[in-house]
Protein backbone atom coordinates (compact mmCIF):
# COMPACT_ATOMS: atom_id res chain seq x y z
CA UNK A 1 0.00 0.00 0.00
CA UNK A 2 1.28 3.48 -0.89
CA UNK A 3 0.76 6.27 1.58
CA UNK A 4 1.46 9.73 0.25
CA UNK A 5 2.21 12.54 2.66
CA UNK A 6 1.08 15.78 1.13
CA UNK A 7 2.26 19.12 2.45
CA UNK A 8 -0.60 21.59 2.45
CA UNK A 9 -0.10 24.53 0.14
CA UNK A 10 0.29 27.97 1.60
CA UNK A 11 -1.58 30.91 0.19
CA UNK A 12 0.32 33.78 -1.37
CA UNK A 13 0.50 36.83 0.92
CA UNK A 14 1.48 39.21 -1.88
CA UNK A 15 -1.24 41.45 -3.24
CA UNK A 16 -2.02 41.98 -6.89
CA UNK A 17 -1.34 45.52 -7.93
CA UNK A 18 -3.72 47.97 -9.44
CA UNK A 19 -2.30 48.52 -12.90
CA UNK A 20 -2.79 51.75 -14.76
CA UNK A 21 -1.00 53.32 -17.71
CA UNK A 22 -0.54 57.04 -18.15
CA UNK A 23 0.35 58.92 -21.29
CA UNK A 24 3.19 61.29 -20.48
CA UNK A 25 3.87 64.59 -22.17
CA UNK A 26 6.80 65.21 -24.54
CA UNK A 27 9.37 67.81 -23.54
CA UNK A 28 8.69 71.21 -25.10
CA UNK A 29 10.16 72.19 -28.48
CA UNK A 30 10.55 75.78 -27.40
CA UNK A 31 12.39 77.29 -24.44
CA UNK A 32 9.95 79.88 -23.25
CA UNK A 33 8.57 79.37 -19.76
CA UNK A 34 9.80 77.03 -17.08
CA UNK A 35 8.38 76.48 -13.58
CA UNK A 36 10.76 75.38 -10.85
CA UNK A 37 8.99 73.51 -8.06
CA UNK A 38 11.03 73.56 -4.83
CA UNK A 39 9.99 71.17 -2.06
CA UNK A 40 12.22 73.01 0.48
CA UNK A 41 14.58 70.09 1.05
CA UNK A 42 18.06 71.30 2.01
CA UNK A 43 19.88 72.61 -1.10
CA UNK A 44 16.89 72.14 -3.40
CA UNK A 45 16.84 75.94 -3.71
CA UNK A 46 20.53 76.03 -4.61
CA UNK A 47 20.14 73.32 -7.23
CA UNK A 48 17.21 75.15 -8.79
CA UNK A 49 19.11 78.47 -8.68
CA UNK A 50 21.94 76.90 -10.63
CA UNK A 51 19.50 75.41 -13.12
CA UNK A 52 17.86 78.80 -13.59
CA UNK A 53 21.25 80.41 -14.18
CA UNK A 54 22.41 77.83 -16.66
CA UNK A 55 19.38 76.67 -18.63
CA UNK A 56 18.40 78.97 -21.48
CA UNK A 57 14.75 79.75 -21.02
CA UNK A 58 12.95 83.07 -21.53
CA UNK A 59 11.09 83.04 -18.24
CA UNK A 60 11.25 81.24 -14.91
CA UNK A 61 8.82 81.01 -12.03
CA UNK A 62 9.68 79.60 -8.58
CA UNK A 63 7.07 77.82 -6.50
CA UNK A 64 7.56 76.08 -3.17
CA UNK A 65 5.66 72.96 -2.17
CA UNK A 66 5.86 70.84 0.99
CA UNK A 67 8.30 67.96 1.14
CA UNK A 68 6.62 64.73 2.21
CA UNK A 69 3.19 65.94 1.19
CA UNK A 70 1.31 66.86 -1.95
CA UNK A 71 1.49 70.26 -3.55
CA UNK A 72 -1.65 72.27 -2.88
CA UNK A 73 -4.07 72.98 -5.70
CA UNK A 74 -2.90 76.63 -5.63
CA UNK A 75 0.69 75.56 -6.05
CA UNK A 76 -0.24 73.27 -8.94
CA UNK A 77 -2.29 76.05 -10.52
CA UNK A 78 0.67 78.42 -10.51
CA UNK A 79 2.48 76.12 -12.93
CA UNK A 80 -0.38 76.17 -15.41
CA UNK A 81 1.21 78.39 -18.08
CA UNK A 82 4.66 76.79 -17.98
CA UNK A 83 6.08 74.78 -20.89
CA UNK A 84 8.10 72.61 -18.53
CA UNK A 85 8.18 71.97 -14.78
CA UNK A 86 11.34 70.91 -12.98
CA UNK A 87 10.82 69.45 -9.51
CA UNK A 88 13.50 69.21 -6.81
CA UNK A 89 14.43 67.40 -4.67
CA UNK A 90 13.93 63.69 -3.99
CA UNK A 91 16.65 62.65 -1.58
CA UNK A 92 14.65 60.78 1.06
CA UNK A 93 11.68 58.43 1.13
CA UNK A 94 8.71 60.73 1.75
CA UNK A 95 10.06 63.69 -0.26
CA UNK A 96 10.81 61.42 -3.24
CA UNK A 97 7.32 59.97 -2.94
CA UNK A 98 5.56 63.31 -3.13
CA UNK A 99 7.95 64.72 -5.72
CA UNK A 100 7.02 61.85 -8.03
CA UNK A 101 3.31 61.87 -7.17
CA UNK A 102 3.18 65.62 -7.82
CA UNK A 103 5.06 65.17 -11.12
CA UNK A 104 2.46 62.55 -12.10
CA UNK A 105 -0.35 64.90 -11.08
CA UNK A 106 1.16 67.59 -13.36
CA UNK A 107 1.68 65.14 -16.22
CA UNK A 108 -1.99 64.16 -15.95
CA UNK A 109 -2.83 67.82 -16.44
CA UNK A 110 -0.79 67.91 -19.64
CA UNK A 111 2.40 69.41 -18.21
CA UNK A 112 5.80 67.92 -19.11
CA UNK A 113 8.04 67.43 -16.07
CA UNK A 114 11.58 66.56 -15.06
CA UNK A 115 12.09 65.33 -11.50
CA UNK A 116 15.46 65.56 -9.79
CA UNK A 117 16.22 62.71 -7.38
CA UNK A 118 19.42 61.64 -5.70
CA UNK A 119 20.95 58.52 -7.19
CA UNK A 120 20.17 56.58 -4.01
CA UNK A 121 16.45 57.32 -4.21
CA UNK A 122 16.07 57.36 -8.00
CA UNK A 123 15.44 53.58 -8.25
CA UNK A 124 12.57 53.93 -5.77
CA UNK A 125 11.34 56.99 -7.67
CA UNK A 126 11.16 54.94 -10.88
CA UNK A 127 9.42 52.01 -9.18
CA UNK A 128 6.89 54.35 -7.63
CA UNK A 129 6.27 56.07 -10.97
CA UNK A 130 5.73 52.67 -12.58
CA UNK A 131 3.27 51.67 -9.85
CA UNK A 132 1.26 54.75 -10.75
CA UNK A 133 1.44 53.99 -14.48
CA UNK A 134 4.08 56.58 -15.35
CA UNK A 135 6.61 54.12 -16.76
CA UNK A 136 8.91 56.61 -18.45
CA UNK A 137 8.54 59.57 -16.14
CA UNK A 138 11.59 61.77 -16.69
CA UNK A 139 13.85 61.49 -13.65
CA UNK A 140 17.36 62.92 -13.49
CA UNK A 141 19.78 61.51 -10.93
CA UNK A 142 22.00 63.77 -8.89
CA UNK A 143 24.74 62.35 -6.72
CA UNK A 144 23.67 61.60 -3.13
CA UNK A 145 24.04 63.10 -0.51
CA UNK A 146 22.75 66.64 -0.99
CA UNK A 147 21.74 67.58 2.55
CA UNK A 148 24.46 68.94 4.80
CA UNK A 149 26.80 69.64 1.83
CA UNK A 150 28.71 72.82 0.98
CA UNK A 151 27.71 75.13 -1.86
CA UNK A 152 30.76 74.08 -3.84
CA UNK A 153 29.80 70.40 -3.60
CA UNK A 154 26.22 71.15 -4.65
CA UNK A 155 27.48 73.25 -7.57
CA UNK A 156 29.71 70.46 -8.83
CA UNK A 157 26.92 67.89 -8.55
CA UNK A 158 24.37 70.17 -10.19
CA UNK A 159 26.60 71.06 -13.15
CA UNK A 160 26.60 67.39 -14.13
CA UNK A 161 22.82 67.26 -14.33
CA UNK A 162 22.48 70.58 -16.16
CA UNK A 163 24.35 69.16 -19.14
CA UNK A 164 22.00 66.13 -19.04
CA UNK A 165 19.00 68.44 -19.00
CA UNK A 166 20.28 70.38 -21.99
CA UNK A 167 20.73 67.12 -23.88
CA UNK A 168 17.18 66.06 -23.02
CA UNK A 169 15.78 69.41 -24.11
CA UNK A 170 17.77 69.47 -27.36
CA UNK B 1 -18.17 -21.64 -2.47
CA UNK B 2 -15.27 -20.96 -0.20
CA UNK B 3 -15.50 -18.40 2.55
CA UNK B 4 -13.53 -15.78 0.60
CA UNK B 5 -15.86 -15.90 -2.37
CA UNK B 6 -18.84 -15.83 -0.08
CA UNK B 7 -17.69 -12.63 1.61
CA UNK B 8 -16.88 -11.02 -1.74
CA UNK B 9 -20.29 -11.84 -3.15
CA UNK B 10 -22.07 -10.55 -0.10
CA UNK B 11 -20.05 -7.32 -0.13
CA UNK B 12 -20.77 -6.65 -3.79
CA UNK B 13 -24.44 -7.25 -3.25
CA UNK B 14 -24.60 -4.84 -0.35
CA UNK B 15 -22.26 -2.27 -1.86
CA UNK B 16 -22.88 -1.44 -5.45
CA UNK B 17 -20.48 1.08 -6.88
CA UNK B 18 -19.78 3.63 -4.17
CA UNK B 19 -19.23 6.58 -6.44
CA UNK B 20 -19.12 7.25 -10.13
CA UNK B 21 -15.95 9.20 -9.48
CA UNK B 22 -14.19 6.33 -7.79
CA UNK B 23 -11.26 4.65 -9.43
CA UNK B 24 -13.21 1.41 -9.69
CA UNK B 25 -11.30 -0.49 -7.09
CA UNK B 26 -13.52 -2.14 -4.53
CA UNK B 27 -12.64 -2.34 -0.89
CA UNK B 28 -13.69 -5.98 -0.82
CA UNK B 29 -11.07 -6.79 -3.39
CA UNK B 30 -8.46 -5.34 -1.14
CA UNK B 31 -9.79 -7.01 1.95
CA UNK B 32 -10.12 -10.37 0.37
CA UNK B 33 -7.50 -10.56 -2.31
CA UNK B 34 -4.61 -8.34 -1.33
CA UNK B 35 -2.02 -8.91 1.27
CA UNK B 36 -1.21 -5.93 3.50
CA UNK B 37 1.87 -5.11 1.43
CA UNK B 38 0.04 -4.81 -1.86
CA UNK B 39 -1.56 -1.73 -3.41
CA UNK B 40 -5.06 -0.81 -2.38
CA UNK B 41 -5.65 1.06 -5.61
CA UNK B 42 -3.74 0.29 -8.74
CA UNK B 43 -5.07 3.33 -10.59
CA UNK B 44 -4.10 6.19 -8.27
CA UNK B 45 -0.59 7.19 -7.35
CA UNK B 46 -1.24 6.55 -3.69
CA UNK B 47 -3.72 4.55 -1.65
CA UNK B 48 -3.95 7.12 1.09
CA UNK B 49 -3.07 10.80 1.17
CA UNK B 50 -2.22 12.31 4.50
CA UNK B 51 -2.16 16.10 4.59
CA UNK B 52 0.28 17.81 6.91
CA UNK B 53 1.06 21.44 7.60
CA UNK B 54 4.21 22.75 5.95
CA UNK B 55 7.31 22.94 8.06
CA UNK B 56 7.29 26.32 9.78
CA UNK B 57 11.04 26.70 9.65
CA UNK B 58 11.14 25.93 5.93
CA UNK B 59 8.25 28.22 5.00
CA UNK B 60 9.45 31.04 7.24
CA UNK B 61 12.82 30.85 5.55
CA UNK B 62 11.31 30.74 2.06
CA UNK B 63 9.20 33.81 2.76
CA UNK B 64 12.18 35.51 4.39
CA UNK B 65 14.24 34.98 1.24
CA UNK B 66 11.41 36.48 -0.83
CA UNK B 67 11.20 39.46 1.57
CA UNK B 68 7.61 38.59 2.44
CA UNK B 69 7.85 38.61 6.23
CA UNK B 70 9.12 40.82 9.01
CA UNK B 71 11.88 38.22 9.35
CA UNK B 72 10.34 36.53 12.39
CA UNK B 73 8.82 33.03 12.08
CA UNK B 74 5.25 32.95 10.84
CA UNK B 75 2.16 30.78 11.15
CA UNK B 76 1.74 29.08 7.78
CA UNK B 77 -1.23 30.55 5.88
CA UNK B 78 -2.95 27.36 4.77
CA UNK B 79 -6.40 27.45 3.19
CA UNK B 80 -8.07 26.01 6.27
CA UNK B 81 -6.53 28.63 8.55
CA UNK B 82 -7.39 31.48 6.20
CA UNK B 83 -10.95 30.18 5.88
CA UNK B 84 -11.42 30.60 9.65
CA UNK B 85 -10.54 34.30 9.29
CA UNK B 86 -12.86 34.72 6.32
CA UNK B 87 -15.76 33.75 8.59
CA UNK B 88 -15.23 36.95 10.59
CA UNK B 89 -16.05 39.40 7.83
CA UNK B 90 -19.19 40.53 6.10
CA UNK B 91 -17.28 41.19 2.87
CA UNK B 92 -16.42 38.86 0.01
CA UNK B 93 -12.91 37.52 0.02
CA UNK B 94 -12.00 39.21 -3.27
CA UNK B 95 -13.45 42.58 -2.29
CA UNK B 96 -10.83 45.33 -2.52
CA UNK B 97 -11.14 47.63 0.48
CA UNK B 98 -8.12 49.81 -0.26
CA UNK B 99 -5.31 50.37 -2.75
CA UNK B 100 -2.16 50.76 -0.69
CA UNK B 101 0.99 52.65 -1.68
CA UNK B 102 3.77 52.57 -2.74
CA UNK B 103 3.06 49.45 -4.89
CA UNK B 104 -0.65 50.22 -5.16
CA UNK B 105 -1.42 46.75 -3.85
CA UNK B 106 -5.03 45.66 -3.75
CA UNK B 107 -5.98 45.05 -0.12
CA UNK B 108 -8.52 42.29 -0.63
CA UNK B 109 -10.13 40.61 2.33
CA UNK B 110 -8.32 37.39 1.47
CA UNK B 111 -4.86 39.02 1.37
CA UNK B 112 -5.55 40.74 4.68
CA UNK B 113 -6.60 37.37 6.14
CA UNK B 114 -3.48 35.61 4.80
CA UNK B 115 -1.17 38.18 6.35
CA UNK B 116 -3.13 38.11 9.61
CA UNK B 117 -2.72 34.33 9.81
CA UNK B 118 1.01 34.75 9.24
CA UNK B 119 1.18 37.30 12.05
CA UNK B 120 -0.31 34.80 14.51
CA UNK B 121 -3.66 36.53 14.92
CA UNK B 122 -6.82 34.79 16.09
CA UNK B 123 -9.66 34.73 13.52
CA UNK B 124 -11.68 37.07 15.75
CA UNK B 125 -9.11 39.84 15.14
CA UNK B 126 -10.05 39.96 11.45
CA UNK B 127 -12.60 42.82 11.74
CA UNK B 128 -10.00 44.99 13.48
CA UNK B 129 -7.36 44.49 10.79
CA UNK B 130 -9.91 44.90 8.01
CA UNK B 131 -11.01 48.27 9.39
CA UNK B 132 -7.40 49.27 10.02
CA UNK B 133 -6.58 48.82 6.32
CA UNK B 134 -9.59 50.93 5.41
CA UNK B 135 -8.54 53.68 7.82
CA UNK B 136 -4.98 53.71 6.49
CA UNK B 137 -6.21 54.51 3.01
CA UNK B 138 -7.68 57.80 4.25
CA UNK B 139 -5.73 60.54 2.42
CA UNK B 140 -5.15 62.58 5.55
CA UNK B 141 -3.08 59.72 7.03
CA UNK B 142 -0.65 60.14 4.09
CA UNK B 143 0.33 56.49 3.81
CA UNK B 144 2.49 57.11 0.68
CA UNK B 145 4.87 59.17 2.82
CA UNK B 146 4.50 57.11 6.01
CA UNK B 147 5.51 53.91 4.26
CA UNK B 148 8.40 55.33 2.26
CA UNK B 149 9.96 57.85 4.63
CA UNK B 150 13.48 57.73 6.07
CA UNK B 151 11.90 58.84 9.38
CA UNK B 152 11.33 55.96 11.87
CA UNK B 153 7.57 56.40 11.95
CA UNK B 154 5.42 53.37 12.75
CA UNK B 155 1.70 52.78 12.50
CA UNK B 156 0.20 52.79 15.97
CA UNK B 157 -3.18 51.07 16.29
CA UNK B 158 -5.32 52.04 19.28
CA UNK B 159 -8.52 50.14 20.11
CA UNK B 160 -11.54 51.42 21.97
CA UNK B 161 -14.94 50.05 22.88
CA UNK B 162 -16.49 46.71 23.80
CA UNK B 163 -14.79 44.72 21.04
CA UNK B 164 -11.38 45.61 22.42
CA UNK B 165 -12.41 43.79 25.64
CA UNK B 166 -13.97 40.92 23.71
CA UNK B 167 -10.79 40.11 21.78
CA UNK B 168 -8.59 40.57 24.84
CA UNK B 169 -6.58 43.60 23.85
CA UNK B 170 -4.41 44.67 26.74
CA UNK B 171 -4.81 48.24 27.94
CA UNK B 172 -3.31 47.66 31.35
CA UNK B 173 0.04 46.60 32.77
CA UNK B 174 2.58 46.00 30.00
CA UNK B 175 0.22 47.05 27.22
CA UNK B 176 3.08 48.23 25.00
CA UNK B 177 5.29 45.26 25.76
CA UNK B 178 5.37 41.53 25.13
CA UNK B 179 2.94 38.95 26.46
CA UNK B 180 -0.45 39.72 24.92
CA UNK B 181 -1.67 38.02 21.77
CA UNK B 182 -3.97 40.71 20.43
CA UNK B 183 -1.50 43.55 21.02
CA UNK B 184 1.42 41.62 19.57
CA UNK B 185 -0.27 40.11 16.55
CA UNK B 186 -2.65 42.85 15.39
CA UNK B 187 0.26 45.26 15.22
CA UNK B 188 2.31 42.63 13.44
CA UNK B 189 -0.50 41.91 10.98
CA UNK B 190 -0.65 45.61 10.10
CA UNK B 191 3.09 45.56 9.39
CA UNK B 192 2.90 42.37 7.29
CA UNK B 193 0.06 43.92 5.28
CA UNK B 194 2.27 46.94 4.68
CA UNK B 195 5.09 44.69 3.47
CA UNK B 196 3.07 42.32 1.31
CA UNK B 197 0.10 44.40 0.19
CA UNK B 198 1.48 47.95 0.14
CA UNK B 199 5.02 46.97 -0.84
CA UNK B 200 6.67 48.69 2.13
CA UNK B 201 9.57 46.26 2.09
CA UNK B 202 12.52 47.61 4.09
CA UNK B 203 15.11 49.06 1.72
CA UNK B 204 12.73 48.80 -1.27
CA UNK B 205 9.44 50.53 -0.46
CA UNK B 206 10.21 51.44 3.16
CA UNK B 207 13.29 53.66 3.36
CA UNK B 208 13.48 54.25 7.11
CA UNK B 209 17.13 55.04 7.79
CA UNK B 210 17.20 52.76 10.82
CA UNK B 211 13.63 51.56 11.10
CA UNK B 212 12.14 51.17 14.53
CA UNK B 213 11.19 48.40 16.96
CA UNK B 214 7.70 49.92 16.78
CA UNK B 215 7.52 48.76 13.17
CA UNK B 216 7.29 45.14 14.33
CA UNK B 217 4.13 45.82 16.27
CA UNK B 218 2.55 48.87 17.91
CA UNK B 219 -0.97 48.19 19.13
CA UNK B 220 -2.79 48.64 22.43
CA UNK B 221 -6.16 49.47 23.89
CA UNK B 222 -7.26 52.46 25.91
CA UNK B 223 -7.94 51.70 29.58
CA UNK B 224 -11.38 53.30 29.46
CA UNK B 225 -12.33 52.09 32.92
CA UNK B 226 -9.20 53.66 34.41
CA UNK B 227 -9.57 56.96 32.60
CA UNK B 228 -11.12 59.93 34.39
CA UNK B 229 -11.86 61.46 30.97
CA UNK B 230 -13.77 60.81 27.79
CA UNK B 231 -12.10 58.07 25.78
CA UNK B 232 -10.41 58.66 22.45
CA UNK B 233 -13.08 57.23 20.15
CA UNK B 234 -15.84 59.29 21.81
CA UNK B 235 -13.69 62.40 21.48
CA UNK B 236 -13.42 61.53 17.77
CA UNK B 237 -17.18 61.32 17.33
CA UNK B 238 -18.05 57.68 18.02
CA UNK B 239 -20.76 56.56 20.43
CA UNK B 240 -19.79 55.01 23.76
CA UNK B 241 -21.23 51.63 22.78
CA UNK B 242 -19.31 51.56 19.52
CA UNK B 243 -15.90 50.02 19.03
CA UNK B 244 -13.29 51.83 17.00
CA UNK B 245 -9.74 51.72 15.71
CA UNK B 246 -7.54 54.79 15.68
CA UNK B 247 -4.42 54.87 13.54
CA UNK B 248 -1.70 57.37 14.29
CA UNK B 249 1.68 57.68 12.61
CA UNK B 250 4.07 57.73 15.55
CA UNK B 251 7.64 57.09 16.54
CA UNK B 252 8.45 54.46 19.17
CA UNK B 253 7.24 55.79 22.54
CA UNK B 254 9.51 57.35 25.16
CA UNK B 255 9.01 57.12 28.88
CA UNK B 256 7.96 59.90 31.22
CA UNK B 257 9.04 58.94 34.72
CA UNK B 258 7.50 61.19 37.34
CA UNK B 259 7.19 59.69 40.82
CA UNK B 260 7.24 62.92 42.77
CA UNK B 261 4.78 65.40 41.30
CA UNK B 262 1.59 65.90 43.22
CA UNK B 263 0.03 68.58 41.03
CA UNK B 264 -1.33 68.49 37.51
CA UNK B 265 1.00 71.19 36.22
CA UNK B 266 4.06 69.42 37.56
CA UNK B 267 3.25 66.09 35.89
CA UNK B 268 2.39 67.87 32.65
CA UNK B 269 5.65 69.84 32.81
CA UNK B 270 7.56 66.55 32.98
CA UNK B 271 5.61 65.34 29.95
CA UNK B 272 6.22 68.60 28.10
CA UNK B 273 9.95 68.45 28.74
CA UNK B 274 10.05 64.92 27.36
CA UNK B 275 8.20 66.01 24.21
CA UNK B 276 10.14 69.23 23.59
CA UNK B 277 13.24 67.99 21.81
CA UNK B 278 14.97 69.22 18.68
CA UNK B 279 15.41 66.15 16.51
CA UNK B 280 11.82 65.04 16.03
CA UNK B 281 9.59 65.88 13.05
CA UNK B 282 7.27 67.91 15.28
CA UNK B 283 10.05 70.42 15.95
CA UNK B 284 10.15 71.67 12.34
CA UNK B 285 6.79 70.50 10.94
CA UNK B 286 4.46 70.64 13.96
CA UNK B 287 1.70 68.07 14.12
CA UNK B 288 0.17 65.42 16.31
CA UNK B 289 1.84 63.88 19.34
CA UNK B 290 0.60 60.84 21.23
CA UNK B 291 0.45 61.04 25.03
CA UNK B 292 -0.18 57.66 26.64
CA UNK B 293 -1.07 58.74 30.13
CA UNK B 294 -0.51 56.23 32.92
CA UNK B 295 -3.67 55.82 35.05
CA UNK B 296 -1.94 57.09 38.19
CA UNK B 297 -0.75 60.26 36.46
CA UNK B 298 -4.22 60.73 34.93
CA UNK B 299 -5.86 60.36 38.35
CA UNK B 300 -3.57 62.94 39.94
CA UNK B 301 -4.23 65.41 37.13
CA UNK B 302 -8.00 64.82 37.19
CA UNK B 303 -8.12 65.08 40.99
CA UNK B 304 -6.62 68.52 40.56
CA UNK B 305 -9.73 69.40 38.57
CA UNK B 306 -8.22 69.23 35.09
CA UNK B 307 -10.29 67.82 32.27
CA UNK B 308 -8.91 66.41 29.03
CA UNK B 309 -9.22 69.69 27.16
CA UNK B 310 -7.24 71.46 29.89
CA UNK B 311 -4.48 68.89 29.49
CA UNK B 312 -4.42 69.25 25.71
CA UNK B 313 -4.40 73.05 25.88
CA UNK B 314 -1.60 73.14 28.45
CA UNK B 315 0.63 70.75 26.50
CA UNK B 316 -0.01 72.58 23.23
CA UNK B 317 0.71 75.95 24.76
CA UNK B 318 3.87 75.04 26.64
CA UNK B 319 5.65 72.58 24.33
CA UNK B 320 8.16 74.42 22.17
CA UNK B 321 11.81 74.41 21.17
CA UNK B 322 14.12 77.23 20.09
CA UNK B 323 13.71 77.74 16.36
CA UNK B 324 17.43 77.45 15.63
CA UNK B 325 17.30 73.91 17.04
CA UNK B 326 13.90 73.02 15.64
CA UNK B 327 14.47 74.12 12.06
CA UNK B 328 16.99 71.47 11.17
CA UNK B 329 14.68 68.93 9.55
CA UNK B 330 14.21 67.93 5.94
CA UNK B 331 11.36 70.30 5.21
CA UNK B 332 11.91 74.02 5.72
CA UNK B 333 9.94 75.40 8.63
CA UNK B 334 7.09 77.74 7.85
CA UNK B 335 8.14 81.10 9.31
CA UNK B 336 4.58 81.80 10.40
CA UNK B 337 5.08 79.14 13.08
CA UNK B 338 7.82 81.10 14.84
CA UNK B 339 6.93 83.13 17.93
CA UNK B 340 9.66 84.97 19.79
CA UNK B 341 12.33 82.60 18.59
CA UNK B 342 10.36 79.48 19.55
CA UNK B 343 8.33 76.96 17.56
CA UNK B 344 5.55 74.89 19.12
CA UNK B 345 5.57 71.16 18.48
CA UNK B 346 1.82 71.02 17.96
CA UNK B 347 -0.42 73.32 15.92
CA UNK B 348 -3.38 73.29 18.31
CA UNK B 349 -4.73 71.39 21.35
CA UNK B 350 -6.36 69.02 18.85
CA UNK B 351 -2.89 67.77 17.89
CA UNK B 352 -2.35 66.44 21.43
CA UNK B 353 -3.78 62.92 21.30
CA UNK B 354 -4.32 61.78 24.89
CA UNK B 355 -5.17 58.20 25.82
CA UNK B 356 -5.06 56.55 29.22
CA UNK B 357 -3.35 53.15 29.32
CA UNK B 358 -0.93 51.09 31.38
CA UNK B 359 -0.83 49.54 34.82
CA UNK B 360 0.19 50.68 38.29
CA UNK B 361 3.18 53.01 38.48
CA UNK B 362 4.09 56.63 38.05
CA UNK B 363 4.89 56.45 34.34
CA UNK B 364 3.39 57.82 31.16
CA UNK B 365 4.72 57.65 27.62
CA UNK B 366 4.87 60.05 24.70
CA UNK B 367 5.41 59.41 21.01
CA UNK B 368 6.26 62.07 18.46
CA UNK B 369 4.28 62.00 15.25
CA UNK B 370 5.23 62.31 11.59
CA UNK B 371 4.51 66.03 11.64
CA UNK B 372 2.31 68.35 9.65
CA UNK B 373 1.58 66.02 6.79
CA UNK B 374 -0.12 63.13 8.59
CA UNK B 375 -3.22 63.08 10.75
CA UNK B 376 -4.65 60.27 12.81
CA UNK B 377 -7.77 58.49 11.62
CA UNK B 378 -10.50 56.97 13.81
CA UNK B 379 -13.17 54.72 12.35
CA UNK B 380 -15.90 52.76 14.13
CA UNK B 381 -16.27 49.06 13.47
CA UNK B 382 -19.37 48.63 11.35
CA UNK B 383 -20.89 46.23 8.88
CA UNK B 384 -20.65 47.09 5.21
CA UNK B 385 -24.12 48.64 5.24
CA UNK B 386 -23.18 50.90 8.14
CA UNK B 387 -24.86 48.88 10.86
CA UNK B 388 -22.97 49.28 14.15
CA UNK B 389 -21.70 46.08 15.77
CA UNK B 390 -21.44 45.16 19.40
CA UNK B 391 -19.38 42.01 18.93
CA UNK B 392 -17.02 40.43 16.41
CA UNK B 393 -19.66 37.69 16.21
CA UNK B 394 -21.86 40.20 14.35
CA UNK B 395 -19.41 39.98 11.46
CA UNK B 396 -19.65 36.18 11.58
CA UNK B 397 -23.44 36.29 11.60
CA UNK B 398 -23.36 38.47 8.49
CA UNK B 399 -20.64 36.44 6.84
CA UNK B 400 -20.68 36.66 3.07
CA UNK B 401 -19.28 33.42 1.67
Amino acid sequence: MNIKIVEREILNPLADTDTIKLELNPLPQNRRFIALLDNTKPNADLILNLIQENLEFDKFIRITKPAGDSATSDQIEQTAQADLIILALGDCGSCTTWLILDAIKLEKQGMPTISICSHIFAPFARELAESYGAHSLKIIEIEHPLAGQSKEVIKTKTQKIISQMNEMLD
Amino acid sequence: MDKKEEIKKKFKKNNPKISNNSCGCQIDEFIIENSPNERLCSVKEADFEIFVDPDVEKISNQLYLKKETDWLPIITPTQSRVDKFLKYTDLKKDEVIAILPPKRGKATIEKIAINSVMAGCAPTFMPIIQHTMKALSNEKFNLPAINATTHPVAICTILNGPISHEIGINSNVGCLGPGYTANATIGRAVRLCMINIAGAVPGIGDHATMGSPAKYSFCFGEAEDESPWESLHIEKGCNSDESAVTLIAAEAPQNVNDHRSKKAEDILDTIINTVAVAGCNNSHVPGEILVIMGPEHAKTIATDGWNKDDVKKYINEKTSVPVDLGDRGGRKMDEKLITEGEVKLTRSPKDVIVVVAGGPGRHSMIAHGFGTSSESVTIPLKLKDGTPVSSVEDFKKNNCK
